[in-house]
């Protein structure tokens, strides 16, 4: 549940980041979240990836179904991928990426106090 | 409190890796930036039913305006003074069109390797040296003394850095985002540029270095053989017998021949060739049209690009009511019509940019020598931007002439490697701004030609009609009285007899009224008969255009809108008709029966270059090869190798005196035999070529196919060039040999067809979309209606603060 939420929080959080900082802003915040969840690296990296991927996901299906997908498959195109789907997969795997690791050291850099560390 | 070695290792990985989407790698764009959904190119998926309605707050819009799009996305733009429609106009460009504008223009000044890196560094030289922006400043001073051309620009330069101020990253236009730069303010400079870079394009190629080459290899009955100043059978622009007024000037008698030009060697010139731009241009009195209305047609014939050179507007405000093809870049409209005329453009071709051999003075960098005197350059320092690397510093010699454009990469691009100072009417202080802006506003015939009056550079040839029922048309542009065969070759720099002297008053540019003939007709040709008073010569004059629509044209009655969209279209070649009887009666003897079954395909054939025909593939296949035949072995060495106009080609091969010219292939040897009877190998060249091209077609058939459309290959590219942003394989027809002059990346770049009765009835289509954005649907919504030689109808809104039209889909309000 907290999983979930954490997930939630993170792509709203970078939703809002995103609209005003560059892109980037979506780490930093998938890096504070991790900071003070309490939990493993594996774990805070599937959260981090997670929830960039899916508001990355959304985010780009709200822009390329209402245009067809018009504008996806020239970019497919241009990095000679198959369809514009596969566009959008790399998509979503690079912003996950992106969030999965920022989490990831987010959680490594947590202080361990010994009450965490049991 | 411990954190362990791993947090900081895996912190350095995912900063670099962070760091490296958001920069851009090699040619690779920043991809984090450039994927990010919210911020990056997907921002530009534009939803496919976006409502462009919009209120706008632009305080500097005084009287308020309104814009309403059409169907098409064309703007109607309705505003109360000129400040406020230009400034409109602007704004409205750069909302639709502002990376190419901002590309162009830094193409115009040399300005690409600021944003693209050193690949462009050639380019930007070559712009530096042509004297483009020293061409630009000084137009720009003509244009900002002028108070209604400086209102018109200041208020256009105005709107589209009100637009450009709105914009933040997310809103940039898609290819800032691929190619990781942003907008810059837009100046008047920039308008200025932009003329000159259309006027650079029209007046850009040039005979002269060739023909000097040519005139000293070649004997002077060879050389007039295969060079003509005047093609047998031209029809010129300004119709045959057409009266002109007396000179005003008295035309200069020519220098001793050793005065005027130098002599080269062979060994001092280097390679290669560009292709002239063609338009057509014609126009029909009502004597000749089932309306009794008079018809005027442009298809000006430039680079198909996309984002297109042309953008559709209409122009709204008390005393001016105009509709036609905008230059996104620049105010106004540059061909259309307006509420009592109509006008096009056709390249005029009269040589206004000339060459001098400079003669330096050995062992001062400083100085070169001119009427006897050491005389100083004046220097210009280039510094020109490179993006990731120092900026480059040229410093380009100024002669009396205009700019010495030799520079080492010139050696290697083409020509002579000697010092040449350009001398071209495009360097001098012009106001074509003001000629475009009265042009939109003229009501008249006379007010027609005041405008005109003020195009200068390039020269165009200025088709007109009018809803009085006049049609002309005037040979355009600032020209020099100069003696007979100046400019035509290079000529000596350091005598004061070459220099270019008086300015023949514009009044008495060749033009015609109302001719008895009932049509007139432009498209590239030479511009009058022989009794034209002033001496001139061309720069890329052609004629089978013409000769194909005055066949058309001379004995047309009852024309309609419809047959003249239709001649647009014709592929008819006027070269395959006049080459393949005779060529294929030469050569009916020697024919394999393979060979024949193809000499077949070509005598069954209409001699239409139309989309679907493997004859047209298999005739133009042909024709390359012959002309490599005939001539390659003795003219290889000639500059750009400049061969002769294909119509001459053509005529030569009609008359049989081309065979002098055809050389023996290298495994032959020229014997005494040879020479005393009829040799052997000139009845077998003409088999080869025709051998080559089945060889060659053999070939495509079994990669592409020897459809016309697949072998020719008109592509519409993207600026950038990027196959993604681009259309290739259009299925069109015709070539530059027909009136519809579709070629590789060269073709009609916008149809335009306008009746001027009572009610005007005006068509047009152009190979892109009103939207310059690549995610948007309007990118290239015309394309397949251009060329499917489909028209829209253009809907011309009466001049009015409301409209009651059924076409309109969106509206802008501006308080």
């Amino acid at each position: 549940m907290k999983f979930l939420l954490s997930i939630i929080l993170i792509a709203l959080l970078s939703a809002g980041a995103e609209f005003i900082l560059p892109w980037w802003s979506c780490a930093v915040v998938c890096f504070l979240v991790a900071l003070f969840a309490k939990q493993g690296g594996g774990k805070a990296f599937l959260m981090g990836f997670l929830s960039v991927g899916i508001f990355w996901l959304v985010a780009a299906l709200m822009r390329d179904i209402p245009n067809e997908h018009i504008l996806s498959s020239r970019m497919a195109a241009l990095f000679k991928l198959p369809n514009y789907w596969m566009f959008i997969i790399v998509t979503v795997f690079i912003g996950g990426l992106v969030g999965g690791l920022s989490a990831w050291v987010g959680a490594t850099l947590r202080p361990k106090t010994p009450n965490t560390s049991r | 409190m411990k954190i362990p070695i791993k947090g900081y290792v895996l912190l350095v990985i995912t900063t670099i890796l962070i760091y490296l989407l958001d920069h851009p790698l090699g040619a690779l764009p920043a991809i984090g930036r450039l994927l990010d959904p919210v911020n990056g190119c997907l921002a530009n998926a534009e939803p496919v039913n976006k409502d462009f309605t919009a209120d706008l707050k632009l305080p500097a819009v005084k009287g308020g305006a309104t814009v309403w799009f059409d169907n098409r996305l064309v703007p109607h733009i309705h505003a109360t003074n000129d400040h406020d429609l230009y400034f409109m106009e602007g704004y409205i460009h750069a909302s639709f069109r502002l990376w190419q504008m901002d590309m162009e223009t830094r193409a115009a000044a040399g300005r690409v390797s600021e944003v693209v890196g050193d690949k462009a560094l050639a380019f930007d030289r070559k712009q530096r040296y042509k004297g483009m922006g020293y061409a630009a400043e000084n137009s720009l001073r003509a244009m900002e003394a002028d108070p209604r051309t400086k209102l018109v620009m200041d208020a256009y330069t105005e709107g589209i850095n009100a637009y450009i101020a709105t914009l933040n990253y997310r809103n940039y236009p898609f290819e800032y985002k691929l190619m990781g730069f942003a907008p810059e303010p837009y100046t008047n400079l920039k308008i200025s540029l932009l003329l000159k870079y259309m006027a650079d394009d029209l007046t850009g190629s040039t005979d002269d270095i060739a023909l000097t080459y040519l005139r000293d290899i070649l004997p002077k009955d060879e050389l007039e053989l295969l060079f003509p100043d005047r093609i047998q059978g031209s029809k010129p622009v300004i119709p045959e017998g057409t009266v002109f007024d007396k000179p005003s000037l008295t035309i200069p008698s020519a220098p001793a021949d050793s005065v005027a030009f130098p002599h080269f060697a062979p060994a001092d010139f280097g390679e290669p060739k560009v292709d002239g731009k063609g338009s057509n241009n014609w126009i029909l009195s009502g004597s000749r049209t089932a309306s009794g209305a008079p018809i005027l047609c442009n298809d000006p014939h430039l680079a198909l690009n996309l984002p297109s050179l042309w953008y559709e507007a209409q122009l709204q405000a008390p005393g001016i009511n105009v509709y036609g093809a905008s230059l996104p870049g620049t105010p106004g409209v540059v061909i259309g019509f307006n509420d009592s005329l109509t006008w096009g453009f056709t390249n005029n071709y009269r040589d206004v940019k000339d060459f001098y051999l400079i003669k330096e003075v050995e062992g001062n960098k400083n100085k070169y020598w001119f009427a006897g005197k050491q005389v100083y350059y004046t220097k210009r320092v280039e510094v020109i931007k490179v993006k990731g690397k120092p900026d480059i510093v040229d410093t380009i010699n100024y002669t009396l002439h205009g700019p010495v454009t030799y520079a080492e990469q010139n050696a290697k691009a083409g020509g002579l490697r000697k010092p040449l100072a350009m001398c071209w009417m495009g360097h001098r202080a012009s106001n074509e701004m003001l000629a475009i802006y009265l042009l939109n506003k003229a009501g008249s015939y006379n007010e027609f030609v005041n405008a005109i009056l003020h195009f200068e550079c390039p020269a165009q040839n200025m088709g007109y009609a009018d809803r009085q029922g006049n049609i002309a048309i005037w040979g355009q542009g600032q020209f020099v009285n100069k003696w007979k065969d100046q400019g035509k070759y290079v000529m000596n720099g350091s005598d004061s007899a070459t220099l270019w002297k008086e300015l023949i008053p514009m009044r008495e540019n060749p033009h015609a009224l109302n001719p008895a003939q009932g049509y007139l007709c432009g498209a590239n040709q030479i511009n009058t008969d022989t009794t034209y008073p002033y001496n001139y010569n061309g720069a890329g004059w052609v004629n089978l255009r013409s000769w194909r629509i005055n066949n058309l044209l001379k004995d047309r009655q009852k024309a309609t809108v419809k047959d003249m969209m239709e001649m647009q279209q014709d592929t008819y070649s006027e070269l395959a008709a006049g080459t393949l009887t005779c060529f294929l009666k030469k050569v009916d003897s020697l024919l394999s029966p393979e060979e024949r079954k193809y000499a077949d395909i070509l005598k069954g054939w209409d001699y239409r270059l139309s989309s679907e025909s493997e004859a047209a593939s298999i005739f133009q296949i042909w024709w390359y090869f012959f002309n490599k035949d005939a001539y390659v072995l003795r003219f290889y060495k000639v500059p750009g190798q400049f061969l002769p106009l294909q119509e001459r080609t053509m005529q030569l091969l009609q008359s049989d005196e081309l065979l002098r010219f055809i050389d023996p292939p290298r495994s032959e040897k020229v014997t005494l035999n040879d020479i005393l009877n009829p040799p052997v190998w000139i009845f077998k060249m003409p088999k080869r070529s025709l051998v080559e091209a089945i060889d060659s077609v053999t070939k495509l058939k079994s990669i592409i196919g020897a459809e016309w459309y697949k072998v020719k290959n008109t592509t519409i590219s993207h600026l950038t060039k990027l196959p993604a942003l681009s259309y290739d394989h259009i299925k069109i027809g015709g070539w530059g040999n027909t009136i519809n002059a579709a070629k590789e990346n060269h073709g009609p770049s916008w149809r335009m067809v306008v009746q001027m009765g009572k009610e005007i009835e005006a068509y047009g289509v152009y190979p892109g979309g009103q939207s310059g954005n690549p995610g948007s649907k309007y990118y290239a919504s015309f394309l397949d209606d251009w060329a499917g030689g489909k028209y829209y109808r253009l809907d011309f809104m009466p001049n009015s603060a409301s409209q009651n039209d059924s076409l309109i889909k969106y509206t802008w309000t501006i308080r």
